[in-house]
């Protein structure tokens, strides 16, 4: 079974590749003085005078948690793909195979229409 | 060795590698990336078990999503690492009872005849075999009501999310359109009824 990953393989190989080649390369063919004027922290022409680390907004987090709720929904929906023709093709739960999904998406689009209307996904 | 083992011994000394850095980096940033490293290699040897949805929901959720969250509260906690560091050794006797009680722990369940590699040889599988299959043939038949429930965790979640972070910010000046396009002429002009004046009066 490890022949069929062979593309994935290469996919991973070639992105490696990318990411850490120019790098390299930069790093290898590039000239390399340093000085001590070169290597100080540089802020458009003023010494810098606070730590770069700023605190977020908690409205990421938010923004951020309701994408991974409805990442894993998705996630649901890839073996229920898979598995809707064989659950659809027994004539005794024809409907049942679509019905559980509808429930499931359903239930979340109640929290969904909860966001929205609460506003918590205006950015204002 | 063949191939497999190989790739086996690949992923999991990176996996450990990974591990190793995200306990031991002094950046909190490098450590969220180094779990995302770790995840990447827990993923690949999920696919040489052949549970080929569950490695890429580990990307998918974990990597694509989880770690940006850690990342966003690492970023929102305003970390001094420095003040971090302090208590470090009086918190050490703890944190390695702890640590040394989670290993045996693990130690124990994985040598018992219930999870050791003698309950689970591992099945050899053709080609064809799609563990998203068998996984959705029982997720959408024999627990569909477990399924079901999900959701409703996830309803929850997103209720809590939004009950628990979600702000009104008063300093800002912003305007809803929608309201100034619904403003009519008589909530912005009053025209008063005066009585005409005689000059000289």
């Amino acid at each position: 079974m490890l022949e069929n990953y062979f593309p994935v393989l290469v996919f991973v190989v070639v992105g490696m590749a990318f990411g850490c080649m120019p790098i390299l390369l930069g790093w290898l063919v590039s000239p390399h003085r340093p000085d001590s004027e070169k290597l100080s922290p540089f802020e458009c022409g003023f010494e810098p005078f606070e730590d770069a680390r700023t605190k977020f907004d908690v409205r990421y987090y938010l923004i951020a948690i309701l994408f991974i709720l409805f990442d894993l929904e998705i996630a649901f929906l890839f073996p229920w793909a898979t598995i809707f023709k064989e659950i659809t093709a027994t004539p005794e739960v024809k409907l049942f195979g679509f019905a559980e999904m509808l429930v499931f998406i359903g239930v979340l689009v109640i929290g969904y229409v909860y966001a929205w209307v609460k506003g918590a996904l205006d950015w204002e | 060795m063949d191939l497999k083992t190989i790739i086996f011994y690949v992923f999991a000394a990176l996996l450990i590698f990974a591990a190793l850095r995200v306990i031991t980096a002094r950046n909190p940033v490098h450590a969220a990336l180094y779990l995302v490293l770790a995840f990447f290699n827990a993923g690949g040897l999920w696919l040489t078990l052949q549970a080929e949805f569950l490695a890429i929901t580990l990307v998918m959720v974990y990597v694509g999503a989880v770690m940006v969250l850690f990342l966003f509260v690492i970023m929102m906690l305003d970390i001094d690492i420095k003040r971090l560091r302090q208590g470090f050794w009086r918190n050490m006797p703890l944190a390695a009872t702890l640590g040394v009680l989670m290993v045996a722990e693990m130690a124990l369940v994985l040598s018992t005849d219930y999870f050791g590699p003698v309950a689970f040889p591992g099945t050899k599988m053709g080609a064809d075999y799609s563990n998203t299959r068998e996984l959705g043939r029982l997720l959408f038949t024999d627990y569909v009501y477990p399924f079901e429930l999900a959701s409703i965790i996830l309803l929850v979640a997103i209720i809590a999310a939004v009950v628990l972070t979600l702000r009104r910010r008063k300093d800002v000046k912003h305007l809803d359109p929608v309201q100034q396009v619904a403003v009519k002429h008589s909530d912005r002009l009053r025209v008063l009824q005066m009585p005409a004046e005689k000059e000289g009066e």
